[in-house]
């Protein structure tokens, strides 16, 4: 963000004339304050403003509030560990273990997949592109990839991989799909990190002669690694969070996925919460929450990671 | 710039990683656009223009056109979804919109550091929520909410020549309940990107308002945010954007009303999202009806490209929070 | 430092590869077991089910009880609606799909080789949520379609009376429940406002799928599970709900009524109502699709239907197959008996619908 320079002194210009008149009205006799007199309009007007700005953030907390401390009270008192660690049945029965496991089996795979793309991607754009249009082209692809909205990519993903190629429901489609919609945020994390390494680095690594590969390797990439990291966490928080593209690649199990890549239907904890809440069976509530409950503090830790290494990369920074 | 030009093989690898963007958003658009051809020659303009939504008469003699085998009947009005999607961005803009630059306010110039820390965190997490589950609190607990204190309370004090406000409040989904979740989700996108732009504005031009005389109100208004303008309107476009392509949450609350334009402030409605992915059971064993879904897809796409394609051109990129922020889950 | 520069690249070059053989080992269909094939491939592997969800309660009996038979077959069951389970079986996506909706011309103009199995009979009811009635009420084809429409939107409307005479209704408003989601009970119902009164509901409006008229109050919900808590939740609510639900619709509280055959006679669905619609029904055509819906038989009731397993007749794989035959065969014959079909109210397939049953089962082969 650049700043203009701190002296303009246009806005002021526009602003002194409305301030002005009303300042006169307050000055009394000499020596009586130090201070003029605030006019009772503009006091009023500031009380008004400060409490119409503190009700707005009290917009943001209390939803915040209601909506994590709804689902923590009400899947808190029914949860059980053994919903970890039993496989679901029948429908909405049993535990979660094949929704956790399904969840964690598509995240590996996106980190995987999404990852080399993007890391290479983020790579040769800060470091090799030449400015101009090939840059532009490559920048701009991805750019209008990270505008698509997710159930789009999921229907092309359910046509093109699901029935198109008879793939079926399974682990590949559902990584696919996961890693057009991640690659975005890891490109561009990536390609921050990597243009943000100081220039003096690179130069004092050309100065005592080492080769550029070496460079590349044991200097840049190492200081943009938590930038880099940071990328990654947003794509396991997206695939975590996700539902409607897997709805359309994943398909359900309720037994613990193997490691098939295509014709062996994967369950994920987002469709518990999605489709067991208005089930008629007596566990598909408490289920629906617990899966709930699983996520929000996985992405509660997320947040802190996240945190917990930009403290770090701070520190190591200076 | 060309820094390494000579480190080979990173150089093709990187190369061949980076294509990679470029043809999954080919795959992608080739792919809508082939499938979407069939519906849109058989609907022409009447898939923006019309109303009525039918899948046809699944059980009737099958016919044949534009070389795709359906049933016979179908009618593919897209325009109260298309309505229905703005319609609910909208909302959730009108409302997102003051609440959150009016919390980034409060944020940088009046809470002290360490609470503005805590805040950012709680951003973070509204951020971070999988819409989902704002979805099932949308459902369960806020929909009954606005149903039975908040509406009727609108409905009977909104003046008589607004009556789109005024009449059956509903049970808990619909157009309002769908436009404030929404809100919702795009609150943490807008205040975020708002308090990191507020807290960039240089407090000299600040202080030279407050000793000419200004009040907070018209500082704020004549010299912070005139500052930070395009920033803030880029923030506010990438919030739409994430509006439009939010599928989960709002199918949840919306009342999936297909084929009717909402008569009032609280009737069921639906968005294009919604209808995609909860007719989708619907629509695959019809070539024909895939084939409009392939359309819907076309339109929606177009909707938020445009939204990100000006977002991007106002926004100058700040390095802004860690979660997932300008797209919909 | 380097090494792990080295495996990045290493596993930047295995993803390609990877998605490669995928892709390569997915055009020669694999089997869709979990579990190696072993030489008894009748007894171990798994089957994949979705569909109606009233068949769902009936489906998770046969689970149990089949697993006494073969241990070591495992069943993943769905309750996602009749169109889903033709939708995926059609698209190979699931082994069995459950429907109370047989194929429509289209569905089997657009996939050949799909053909719907009948499993045994069911019934669907009608059920209101009217405080104070304690007989059941009378209902015909065209009240309801006339409810469904807008044209009645009051309990005591006066044709509602003219079938419930005695009886007092309250002014209560008509709050009309169908299913958001693709449903075989849809079709069941649909199909019964048609062929009582054409001309109150045309016959394009039937489906698992309809544009439903616009009427004014209108809920719609998600799986007969839905139906029942949302009409629950709703005086004055009417509802269509498979019978395999009657004991949660008792315990709701919900009335069922009392509809009117094509002899103007008016019946609750109960095993000799359904019996005596059945036996007015002749043998079902070779491929199985037969519409039960509004028998002549004075004491028959109306809404009755084969519940159908849409199955390809050709499986991916042998083992697939033999899985699917194997099961089968055991849900006609063992399947059908009063221990299973007794849980939901279902009937048994009449001996006729049995043998064209069985001929469908032994047409699938891997």
């Amino acid at each position: 963000m650049t700043n203009p320079p701190a002296t303009t002194p246009a806005p002021l210009g526009g602003a002194g004339s409305s301030g002005a008149g009303a300042v006169h009205s307050g000055r009394g006799g000499a020596g009586t304050s130090a201070w003029p007199a605030l006019p009772v309009g503009r006091k009023i007007s500031n009380v008004v403003f400060w409490v119409l700005c503190f009700l707005a953030l009290a917009a943001i907390v209390v939803p915040t509030l209601w909506l994590v401390g709804g689902i923590l009270v009400r899947a808190i008192p029914h949860f059980s560990f053994s919903v970890i660690t039993t496989d679901g049945y029948g429908a909405a029965q049993g535990g979660l273990e094949n929704a956790i496991l399904g969840t964690l089996y598509i995240t590996v795979g996106v980190l995987l997949v999404s990852g080399t793309i993007s890391i290479l991607t983020g790579l040769y754009l800060a470091e090799f592109a030449s400015k101009g249009r090939t840059r532009s082209v490559l920048r701009g692809a991805y750019e209008v990839l990270a505008g698509i909205p997710s159930i789009v990519l999921g229907l092309v993903g359910y046509l093109a991989l699901v029935i198109g190629l008879h793939w079926g429901f399974g682990l590949l489609p559902a990584i696919l799909v996961l890693s057009v919609i991640t690659v975005p945020y890891i490109t561009k994390a990536t390609e921050t990190s990597l243009s943000q390494v100081p220039v003096s680095y690179r130069e004092g690594a050309e100065a005592l002669g080492l080769r550029q590969g070496w460079t590349l390797r044991r200097v840049v990439f190492k200081s943009a690694i938590p930038g880099i990291v940071t990328g990654l966490l947003v794509a396991i928080a997206i695939s975590v969070g996700e539902t409607a593209p897997l709805l359309l690649t994943a398909g359900w199990n309720t037994s613990n996925p193997s490691l098939a890549m295509t014709h062996a239907p994967v369950g994920f904890l987002t469709y518990a919460i999605f489709n067991f809440w208005d089930l008629d069976t007596s566990t598909s509530l408490t289920l629906s929450y617990d899966a709930a409950l699983i996520l929000l503090v996985f992405v509660l830790l997320l947040i802190l990671l996240g945190r917990v290494i930009v403290a770090i990369s701070r520190r190591n920074a200076e | 710039m060309a820094r390494f030009s000579n480190a080979s093989p990173i150089r093709w690898l990187g190369l061949g990683g980076a294509v990679v963007p470029l043809l999954m958003l080919l795959f992608v658009l080739v792919t809508l656009i082939i499938k979407a051809i069939p519906a849109l020659e058989y609907s022409g303009l009447k898939m923006f223009t019309g109303t009525t939504w039918n899948f046809g008469a699944q059980y009737g003699t099958p016919v044949k056109s534009y070389g795709l085998l359906h049933d016979p009947g179908e009618e593919f009005g897209a325009l109260p979804e298309i309505l229905g999607t703005l319609a609910t961005s909208a909302i959730a803009l009108i409302i997102a919109v003051p609440v959150s630059i009016g919390a980034a306010l409060v944020i940088v110039e009046r809470l002290p550091r360490r609470l503005a820390n805590w805040f950012g965190i709680f951003l973070e997490l509204l951020a971070g929520v999988p819409s989902v589950i704002v979805g099932l609190w949308g459902v369960l607990t806020f929909g009954p909410f606005i149903a039975h204190d908040v509406a009727p309370f609108i409905a009977d004090n909104a003046p008589s020549w607004l009556p789109f406000l005024k009449g059956n409040t509903g049970h808990g989904q619909g157009l309002l309940i769908s436009g404030l979740v929404l809100a919702v989700m795009v609150i943490p996108i807008i205040a975020a990107t708002a308090r990191d732009l507020i807290r960039s504005v240089p407090i000299l031009p600040r202080e030279g308002a407050m000793a000419l005389g200004m009040s907070d109100f018209q500082t704020a208004r004549k010299v912070t945010l005139p500052w930070v303008g395009a920033g803030l309107v880029g923030a506010v476009v990438l919030g739409l954007g994430r509006a439009l392509g939010e599928t989960i949450a709002v199918a949840m609350v919306c009342g999936v009303a297909l084929g009717s334009l909402p008569t009032n402030l609280y009737a069921d409605m639906i968005t294009i999202a919604a209808n995609l992915v909860q007719n989708i059971d619907t629509a695959i064993l019809d070539k024909m009806d895939i084939s409009a879904f392939a359309a819907l897809a076309l339109i929606l796409l177009t909707i938020t490209l445009i939204a990100n394609i000006v977002a991007r051109l106002l926004v100058r990129r700040v390095s802004g929070t860690a979660l997932p922020v300008g797209r919909g889950l | 430092m380097a090494k792990n520069f080295r495996l990045v690249f290493t596993a930047a070059a295995l993803v390609p590869l990877t998605v490669l053989a995928a892709a390569c080992g997915s055009s020669t269909p694999s089997s869709s077991s979990s579990s190696p094939p072993t030489s008894s491939a009748a007894t171990s592997g798994k089957i994949t089910e979705t569909g109606s969800t009233l068949l769902f309660p009936l489906f998770g009996y046969w689970q149990s009880g089949y697993k006494s038979v073969a241990p070591s077959v495992s069943m993943t069951l769905g309750a996602t609606g009749s169109g889903t389970g033709i939708a995926d079986a059609a698209s190979g996506l699931v082994n069995i799909g459950a429907s109370d909706a047989y194929l429509s011309s289209s569905d089997m103009a657009q996939y050949p080789g799909l053909e719907d199995i009948p499993l045994t009979v069911a019934a669907l009811m009608v059920n209101y949520n009217v405080p104070g009635i304690s007989k059941p009420l009378n209902l015909n084809g065209t009240v309801l379609a006339e409810i469904y429409t807008g044209k009645i939107t009051s309990w005591n409307d006066a044709a509602i009376k003219a079938l419930n005479p005695g009886v007092s209704l309250p002014s209560l408003p008509i709050v009309t429940l169908h299913r958001a989601d693709s449903s075989g009970s849809t079709f069941l119902f649909t199909s019964y406002l048609d062929a009582q009164d054409p001309s109150a509901w045309p016959s394009t409006n039937i489906g698992t799928t309809i544009t439903w008229p616009k009427v004014s109050g209108q809920l719609a919900e998600t799986g007969s599970g839905g139906m029942v808590s949302g009409c629950k939740a709703t005086k004055g609510c009417i509802a269509y709900v498979g019978i395999s639900y009657l004991a949660k619709t008792s315990a709701a509280g919900l009335g069922e009524a009392a509809l009117a055959n094509k002899a103007g006679k008016y019946t609750q669905p109960n095993s000799s109502t359904i019996a005596a619609a059945l036996s007015s029904f002749g043998a079902p055509p070779s491929d199985g699709a037969m519409s039960l819906i509004n028998t002549s038989a004075a004491g028959g009731y109306p809404i009755i239907n084969y519940e159908y397993g849409i199955v390809k007749t050709t499986q991916p794989n042998a083992t697939d197959a033999s899985l699917i035959k194997a099961f089968l065969n055991w849900v006609v014959t063992t399947g059908n008996t009063s221990t299973y079909l007794s849980k939901v109210g279902f009937q048994p397939l009449p001996s006729a619908a049995l043998s064209i049953a069985k001929s469908q089962i032994s047409a699938i082969s891997g």
